[in-house]
């Protein structure tokens, strides 16, 4: 017993003094050359291989990548960051949650010093507006839309006797109406759930869809916008319908309802096509891609931008002009499937000819690009992520039976007032 | 009459409890003690055994129903992936370290501080140990905002110095040292040392330590599990994935668009697996410290 | 407490002044102690009182806003909806396992018991299995559609539980991951007294007619009461903070559910702190909770006392 204490104690007594030799070692281990540096991403998207294609093309510039998590995660740990952290040299933020950021600019690089200005042209002024501040701060370089679409499983339509070929899908579903009608024929016949959820696959989509979200033209929050209620409303309306499978998006759940086909119809940007390929690669062939009904809007997309105390601010401004020039967005695209947000690539005839095997060959290059050309640019006002999620709060609540539909919208702007207004 | 008698000599003549039959009076022990206590004990087994079946299977293994319970062939190759999706080597030796220091720190620091407050006449002993005392009871959670700025002014965040040093100063284990040692450390054998003139330190080195190391060893092991398993602090200091420990690690894994749930369990059983390993080895002292110091306290 | 009546060093020696290191030694050995412990331990418990009476937004600026934050708290449905939360997940947690542990420690306390040591040790196990491995198990194990427990449960009623979204049920999930986390060292601090007890009590009881139950009250409780107090006291300081199991039940959320129905009181701090970004009203949750811990604790401190002066 007395030997094994001191061999305890010694043990000890190494683990403290290599401990704090660690400790003294972890802080030193910043980057080496001034061409390095670190970036922040979303799990989920495969930053990796970009990240791998830019060393592989660069070999004296090696890349700190970390994952952080989903978009929201990512922006958190950002925030946390910029009052009074590490803060990394290159960070990917996503469209929602950008306005907050654009609010105190003196947080990041404006990159017209670094040379914004002169690849401004290269992309869609409303997606680059999003990340202009109040005095002309250019804060981010949009890498991605989302674009809108619907992903629907040929397989299980047709066993519900639905057509299965794209445009008789797309002419079918044309706006939201006819889906909810279609939904419930399908749930009739087949005694299955339609779609996946309500909150994400119709509300989130519909309330992409018009001028305004949750925000109005002069920049104020808009409590009693018409377009929000409408997109609110289809949705509790798909909840009552019973054609929902209450399987909320990027659970384990959700992952499983897609490999096992718990549900035919699934909302997805381009981005999610990833998403699909991922969680359900069993499914692959049966899939097909429609137009979102109402036929344009757009979910999501992101931005690259450089905090103010990054260590190494050119060498992540390097990475940008490199990695978001026309022709590594069409690439980015081709193996991804991320819609681009420089211009010259929606007439791209690669773009536009792209098809998707896992989706049935799709033409999804075309499908996105045209969910795109009718998009009003609307303004994402500074807590637009906390409001959004106040409404799929308030939507899934109603799916749990835990407030009646009546009472969902007045729980949604009480919640909203009481996260926005405080 | 007479029975009730023989048997009252009986009981009075159990001296000591060395001296006590082993037999329980009622027999053998029956077959539903052992039924419930294994019940109980797969039960607290079963979570870790069902990890494994996911981990070695696959994704859909979790979902399946009816479930399943028998593990599959696959478990290299999960560990194989884990171990390139997030840096699970690293993150099991930051914890390691973490918690080690921890451990250790907690059992020296609170072993001769509580030496101090137990056996040592001091100015102001009886306030400064009430103020311990007084914050057993204050969450650790209270404090997370400003115990972040501080973090952060020290240049701290992200480095795991920045998770070490606010986890070594245990009140628990302050408390229980002194308790240790005030119950079974000889106030005569003291008095003889400093007659022989020996100094305190002397006196903690050659008697107070030898005593209540059991004890300290047992502390340091509870500071190391609970060091391991920490994960709010953790959580919010550490960034990187180099510094990650192994539960922000295996939350990690749980933290994106694509919910892989096969490697999810397999980081999870594999998060286990040293502290099971280091528990095969010290499991006994750990039960039998944490029944001494019942016992004691 | 334990008093020092001790041998006392002869009435000469003790005037004897102790040099002047000798004097300082004591706070020498409670100094990394005390420094780490007011850096780290009371520093920040004082600073977040002072926070408490700000408005800081970590991009922004702070404001001096007083009690204001504490006038917001005691009209927020959702405060009180955590503080809610918090007991009921408390006392979900609490009283099973106490009463498991105690049935546990008594069958392991049987004489003759074979396999003791694997027992104890097996008890052990989820003690030192991690907080973060548990839930995403957990999470696994009663998921509404695909989960093991849940579909167990439908071959004798039906319907599927979907656990997260009740209110009652997504606490009941929480429960079990501590009552199986805790209920093994639990048990085994209780077989500890129990095995402090002698024997001879038991058998003069037996002689003097004593069933079993009446040995059960009238020995076995009371002589555990100074370790039953310990364990109420540190489970509730500990079940109070809540924080892990919620968290990870709702993965992506800090919500715990859309209408916050298993969010405890920990968990909308961190909420509010470092996700709403609005440290100082995190910070006046933080003093709540504190107070709310202390109040609590009183409480069974006095009741499991004054329990022990009625006898």
């Amino acid at each position: 017993m007395r030997s094994s204490t001191r061999v305890a104690a010694v043990a000890v007594m190494t683990l403290t003094v290599a401990g704090a030799l660690a400790g003294c070692s972890t802080k030193g281990s910043s980057e080496s050359s001034s061409k390095d540096f670190s970036f922040w991403s979303f799990t989920g998207i495969n930053a990796k291989a970009d990240v791998q294609a830019y060393e592989k093309a660069h070999p004296d510039v090696h890349i700190k990548l970390t994952e952080v998590g989903g978009s929201t995660d990512t922006a958190n740990e950002l925030t946390t960051a910029l009052a009074g952290g590490k803060v990394p040299d290159l960070v990917l933020i996503q469209g929602d949650d950008l306005p907050k950021f654009v609010q105190h600019p003196g947080n990041f690089v404006d990159l017209r010093t670094l040379g914004a200005s002169n690849i401004k042209n290269n992309y869609a002024p409303a997606i680059w507006d999003q990340s202009v501040a109040a005095d002309g701060q250019v804060l981010g370089v949009p890498t991605d839309v989302g674009g809108m679409a619907l992903s629907y499983r040929k397989d299980l339509f047709a066993a519900a006797g639905l057509p299965t070929d794209p445009d008789q899908v797309s002419a079918l579903m044309s706006n939201w109406q006819d889906f909810l009608k279609v939904a419930q024929q399908y749930t009739q016949k087949t005694h299955k759930p339609f779609i996946d959820n309500a909150e994400t696959s119709i509300f989130y989509q519909a309330v992409n869809q018009g001028s305004e979200k949750y925000y109005n033209s002069a920049r104020q929050l808009d409590y009693s916008n018409a377009q929000v209620k409408a997109a609110f409303d289809l949705a509790l309306q798909g909840v009552q319908d019973g054609i929902a499978a209450n399987l909320t998006t990027f659970t384990t759940a959700w992952s499983a309802g897609l490999q096992k086909g718990a549900f035919a119809v699934v909302a997805t940007p381009s981005w999610m096509l990833g998403s699909v390929r991922t969680n359900a690669p069993n499914t692959s062939g049966k899939w097909g891609v429609a137009k979102i009904p109402n036929g344009s809007g757009n979910w999501g997309g992101s931005y690259l931008a450089i905090p103010k105390r990054a260590a190494n601010p050119q060498a992540a401004w390097n990475y940008i002009k490199n990695s978001q020039s026309p022709q590594s967005q069409l690439n980015h695209f081709l193996t991804s499937g991320a819609l681009p947000t420089t211009i010259a690539n929606y007439s791209n005839p690669q773009l536009l000819g792209k098809t998707d095997p896992f989706f049935s060959d799709a033409p999804i290059g075309k499908i996105f690009t045209e969910s795109i050309v009718g998009l009003k640019s609307f303004y994402i006002g500074p807590d637009s992520a906390q409001i959004g999620t106040d409404y799929l709060s308030a939507i899934q609540n109603v799916e749990n039976k835990k407030i009646p539909a009546s009472q969902a919208w007045s729980s949604a702007q009480s919640a909203i007032k009481r996260d926005v207004g405080q | 009459m007479a029975e009730a008698t023989a048997e009252r000599q009986r009981v009075a003549a159990r001296a000591t409890p060395e001296t006590r039959p082993r037999r329980r009076r009622l027999g053998r022990v029956p077959w539903w003690v052992y039924a419930i206590l294994g019940f109980a004990a797969s039960l607290s087994i079963f979570p870790l055994y069902w990890m494994f079946v996911v981990a070695s299977t696959n994704s859909a293994a979790a979902t399946q129903l009816p479930p399943r319970v028998v593990p599959g062939g696959n478990f290299a190759h999960m560990v194989g992936v884990v171990f390139s999706t997030v840096p699970f080597a690293q993150s099991i030796l930051n914890s390691f370290i973490i918690a080690g220091v921890i451990g250790g720190g907690q059992a020296v620091m609170c072993a001769l501080a509580g030496f101090a407050f137990a056996k040592l006449r001091f100015r102001g002993r009886n306030a400064l140990f009430l103020i311990v005392l007084l914050t057993m009871t204050v969450p650790a959670q209270l404090s997370i905002i400003p115990q972040y700025t501080i973090i952060s002014k020290l240049n701290w965040v992200d480095t795991l110095q920045g998770v070490i040093f606010p986890g070594l100063a245990s009140a628990f284990g302050i408390f229980w040292m002194r308790q240790y040692l005030a119950t079974t450390m000889d106030d005569a054998l003291m008095g003889a040392a400093r007659i022989d003139g020996a100094n305190s330190w002397q006196i903690f080195w050659r008697i107070a330590f030898p005593i209540v190391r059991p004890a300290a060893f047992v502390l340091g092991l509870l500071g190391f599990v609970t060091a391991w398993n920490d994960f709010l602090w953790p959580f919010i200091v550490l960034k990187s994935p180099e510094n990650y420990t192994v539960q922000i690690a295996i939350q990690a894994l749980q933290r994106s668009y694509t919910v892989n749930l096969g490697l999810a369990m397999a980081g999870s059983f594999l998060s286990a697996v040293p502290l099971l390993f280091v528990f095969f080895f010290v499991g006994r002292r750990l039960v039998a410290g944490i029944m001494e110091g019942a016992f004691k306290g | 407490m334990t008093t020092t009546t001790a041998i006392r060093p002869a009435p000469g020696l003790a005037r004897i002044r102790e040099s002047l290191p000798e004097r300082f030694a004591p706070y020498a050995y409670i100094a990394p102690f005390f420094v780490l412990f007011g850096i780290f331990g009371l520093f920040p418990m004082a600073f977040t009182f002072v926070i408490s009476l700000y408005e800081w937004d970590p991009l922004g600026d702070k404001t001096f806003v007083g009690l204001h934050n504490f006038n917001t708290l005691l009209t927020d449905p959702r405060f009180w909806n955590a503080t809610e939360n918090t007991v009921s997940i408390w006392f979900l947690s609490t009283v099973p396992q106490l009463l498991i542990a105690l049935g546990l420690a008594h069958l392991l306390h049987a004489a003759r018991l074979r396999f003791a040591n694997f027992f104890r040790m097996s008890l052990l196990v989820p003690y030192i299995t991690s907080t973060a491995a548990t839930a995403i198990v957990f999470l696994q194990l009663f998921d509404a559609h695909y989960g093991l427990i849940t579909w167990f449960l439908t071959l004798f009623d039906g319907n599927p539980i979907n656990w997260l979204a009740g209110r009652l049920t997504s606490q009941i999930v929480i429960a079990v991951m501590i009552i199986w986390r805790w209920s093994g060292f639990t048990t085994l601090l209780y077989l500890a007294g129990l095995q402090s007890i002698p024997r001879e009590l038991y058998d003069a009881a037996s002689v003097d007619g004593a069933g079993r139950w009446r040995q059960l009250t009238n020995i076995t409780v009371p002589s555990l009461r100074p370790v039953i107090i310990f364990t109420i006291i540190t489970s509730t300081i500990g079940g109070l903070q809540t924080f892990t199991e919620p968290l990870l039940l709702d993965p992506g959320s800090t919500m715990c559910g859309p209408a916050r129905q298993c969010q405890t009181l920990t968990l909308y701090l961190y909420e509010q702190g470092f996700t709403d970004f609005k440290f100082g009203y995190g910070a006046a949750i933080g003093v709540a909770l504190f107070v709310i811990i202390i109040v609590l604790a009183a409480i069974n401190f006095a009741l499991s006392t004054r329990l022990r002066g009625a006898r």
